[in-house]
């Protein structure tokens, strides 16, 4: 059979990037299945092709095919075999994107140590080159390559949301000169976050700030290179991985800081301190880097900050993101702090190293198209953290904040916080509930959970087909101070939104008739509305393609539900601030 | 109780494949994966530049030990009999391995009761494990999948091999001798191109993948879940 030119291509790459501890992998493996049930995929769906050695089998193939003694001369003994059709190509993009995290559960869990992440990664960057791979995945490593970032957030974003941060924790710090400090050169370390954190969720941010304001830090943020993320990892191309640790890199470099603190982001943490620097040939750097949990570590050990258990009293967890506790070395840190910001600290088993992935590893998040199966087997995640029968579970990670709420939801994890009404459970970083925590000299006052005076009178459209939700938002942005108006179905929302021209919409995603997703793309296509900023609040995962698969503008804003009062008021602050 | 081999009375046949046939498989194997580890060491290799957060030399000592800490790995503890039957199964290998290269030497030494049914006991069990990995890979579909025409001939070639080494064992048949020796020498030949090859390569991937994982601070474990 005659070989299409992509798969000659595919294996021709794959020949000429198969380095040693590729082909170590490759070739120790005795088919024992030993890690047969180390996987999550295979747990959750008991299917034989989704085991380990099953997965890594097809990648295998080629490997023997190629290199193989037996391989080259009867490949059929050892099951060697290169790809040779543009099908088995997406069929190996189902594998190593749908069906593997590179959690690395199964390499701790082999007696030779096969590496089965090194070997996803270079199968995906081959596929990567013959443009196969999830759209998710395509559009985030365009937004890294051309703006620098993997949500495309300009530098004026980026800026609005550190500057309303500031106004935030100027009311919350009950300082009018507090200042989120910006390229400030001579600062001890620059701080490198997640851009989920600018685009859709500032608390994080706000925490850490916060926490750094009372530590005393000479910090400071970059208008530059400030993506901790990196979708070389993801899409297992080194170049992308270079580049973007370069960016980073390069920033520090010229503001001359002698460390780079890294915000709470699993794979942000391994591809920028670990990964990247090799990558980009930028060893060694002038300067350490180190993830916020040892900052918070060291200052609690120091007495800079003191916690109070008592403020956060309900029973907490944590879940070890795959890339701290396999491929960086943290697990301890988070439950030092844990143990001392919370009441009632529960270990989940099983922990650390052994931890099961939370399922929105390597890019998962990103790839709509795999989002049904990543559910499905999130459920050997949910045992996990139904057994420890805790309220709250703390992570360290975005992606693992996405991929846990998503499945709490799914599996309805919940919790009675004592008014009789079980609530999912809240996945907060592990800086927010160390900022809870933290004993402070003044006077504790939180920001007002109102509209901000310019704000008020601020009309919002209100789209759900749930009577209830409907009622309750518009009771709580109305008490707020704002106008509301609301829509109980996409079509009369798409109407409303026209003739009315609120300020901003808030829109479920699934709805009876026209779809959440179809309302938002006529919004964003319609000339009239394009740019009235829109903030999804659902309580399912198709939203995720609208963020990623960037074929209209990504919504400003998202939450999940069950809605938190609260944080619904400071994202509508946040948003109309933003669009004013 | 039959009368032991006559050492000097051996036929031409056994004796072939006791020395020559035998020594030149081994010599074949070391020659042939000699060759094996120089081309892998023409791949390129990942190179870490980083500062080291942990401690490589002690990772690398434990990468090395996991296989004998059992409580270390899951896999190992979950499933403790297969664990065990992995320990027996090599064990037997290595008895089997070494009666080879030793018998032509101090054949009288081997007659001794004691030894031949420690070499027994070991054969017994390297076959009967034999059989019920060869079972398992044949009856599971998980393992069904994964498996190769390798991966069975070498199995069941290993478990002929121990069946042949219990009858061999006591010195008291030149032909159950003779068919140890021959499938002894086959393996010889045979190995560097199958599977059976894993133990070279586990020194390379248990030095590479501890010092991996001890540089990031990552091994040794600092806790499994044992304790819960």
């Amino acid at each position: 059979m005659a070989k299409s030119e992509k798969a000659k291509s595919f294996n021709k790459n794959f020949k000429a990037r198969t380095n040693r501890q590729h082909a170590l992998s490759f070739a120790a493996c005795v088919h024992c299945g030993t890690c047969n049930d180390s996987c999550h995929y295979y747990l959750a769906t008991g299917d034989p092709a989704m085991t380990p050695a099953a997965k890594m089998d097809k990648i295998r193939a080629i490997y023997k095919k190629q290199n193989d003694w037996l391989g080259k001369i009867i490949p059929g003994w050892v099951n060697g075999r290169e790809v040779e059709t543009d099908e088995e190509l997406q069929d190996l993009m189902d594998t190593v994107f749908g069906s593997c995290t590179g959690c690395r559960r199964c390499t701790f869990n082999c007696p030779f140590g096969v590496d089965t992440a090194i070997l996803v990664g270079l199968a995906r960057s081959c596929l990567v080159d013959e443009d196969i791979a999830p759209e998710g995945i395509k559009h985030v490593m365009k937004d890294q390559w051309e703006i620098g970032n993997q949500m495309g957030i300009t530098k004026e974003e980026y800026i609005d949301t550190l500057e309303w941060v500031e106004e935030e924790l100027q009311d919350e710090l009950e300082d009018p000169d507090y200042k989120v400090p910006i390229d400030k050169e001579g600062a001890d370390f620059v701080y490198v976050v997640n851009p989920r954190e600018i685009k859709y969720d500032p608390r994080p941010l706000q925490a850490a700030f916060k926490i750094f304001y009372y530590a005393g830090f000479n910090w400071t943020m970059g208008s530059e290179g400030w993506d901790n993320t990196n979708f070389g990892l993801f899409s297992g191309k080194p170049d992308l991985g270079g580049h973007m640790g370069n960016l980073a890199y390069n920033h520090a470099k010229k503001l001359g800081v002698k460390q780079m603190v890294i915000s709470e982001c699993g794979h942000g943490l391994r591809s920028t301190q670990w990964e990247a620097p090799n990558w980009g040939k930028a060893n060694p750097l002038p300067f350490e880097i180190i993830s916020l949990l040892e900052v918070m570590v060291d200052l609690v050990n120091t007495g800079v900050i003191i916690l109070d258990p008592s403020k956060n009293p309900h029973p907490v967890t944590y879940h070890d993101p795959c890339n701290l506790s396999r491929s960086a070395g943290i697990t301890e840190e988070p439950r030092f702090l844990l143990k001392r910001a919370c009441m009632d600290f529960r270990e989940m088993t099983p922990n650390r190293g052994d931890s099961y992935c939370c399922t929105g590893g390597g890019g998962a998040m990103s790839m709509g198209e795999y989002s049904g199966r990543r559910l499905e087997v999130a459920t050997v995640k949910a045992e996990t953290i139904r057994a420890t029968g805790a309220a709250i579970c703390a992570t360290a990670c975005h992606n693992c904040v996405d991929g846990l709420s998503d499945l709490i939801k799914k599996y309805e994890l919940k919790y009675d916080f004592g008014d009789g009404k079980p609530k999912l459970l809240p996945v907060p970083n592990v800086c927010e509930l160390v900022a809870e925590a933290m004993v402070i000299s003044k006077e504790e006052k939180k920001a007002a959970k109102t509209a901000k005076p310019d704000l008020k009178g601020k009309k919002i459209l209100v789209i759900d087909d749930e009577p209830d939700i409907v009622t309750y938002i518009e009771t709580v942005l109305d008490d707020s101070g704002f106008n509301v108006i609301t829509a109980t179905d996409g079509t009369s929302g798409l109407e409303k939104a026209q003739s009315e021209l609120p300020d901003l919409i808030t829109l479920d995603i699934t709805m009876p008739g026209k779809s959440g997703v179809q309302v938002y793309r006529e919004l964003r296509t319609n000339p009239v509305t394009k740019n009235i900023p829109v903030f999804i609040i659902t309580g399912v995962t198709d939203f995720r393609q609208l963020m990623y698969q960037k074929d209209v503008k990504a919504p400003e804003g998202f939450m999940n539900k069950p809605i938190d009062n609260d944080v619904l008021v400071m994202t509508v602050n946040k948003l109309l601030e933003k669009a004013a | 109780m039959g009368d032991y081999i006559v050492w000097d009375s051996l036929g031409s046949g056994t004796k072939l494949v006791m020395n020559q046939l035998h020594y030149g498989g081994l010599a074949f194997m070391v020659l042939a994966y000699t060759f094996k580890i120089w081309q892998f060491f023409q791949k390129p290799l990942a190179v870490e530049g980083t500062p080291a957060r942990g401690d490589h030399d002690r990772a690398i000592k434990y990468a090395f030990m996991t296989l004998a800490m059992p409580w270390e790995i899951e896999s190992q503890w979950r499933h403790w009999f297969r664990y065990l039957e992995f320990g027996a199964f090599h064990l037997a290998m290595a008895v089997g391995i070494g009666w080879a290269f030793i018998v032509p030497f101090v054949p009288t030494v081997m007659m001794n009761p004691v030894i031949c049914a420690f070499s027994q006991l070991f054969f017994i069990l390297g076959f009967l494990i034999g059989i019920s990995r060869l079972l398992r890979r044949i009856l599971s579909a998980e393992m069904r999948l994964i498996s190769s025409l390798d991966d069975y001939f070498c199995l069941i070639l290993l478990t002929i091999w121990m069946l042949s080494g219990i009858f061999a064992a006591p010195l008291k048949s030149e032909t159950y001798l003779f068919y140890y020796y021959c499938l002894a020498s086959f393996f010889l030949f045979y190995v560097p191109f199958s599977k059976i090859s894993h133990y070279v390569y586990y020194p390379f991937i248990r030095f590479y993948v501890g010092k991996h994982f001890g540089h990031r601070g990552t091994w040794p474990k600092k806790h499994t879940s044992v304790e819960t």
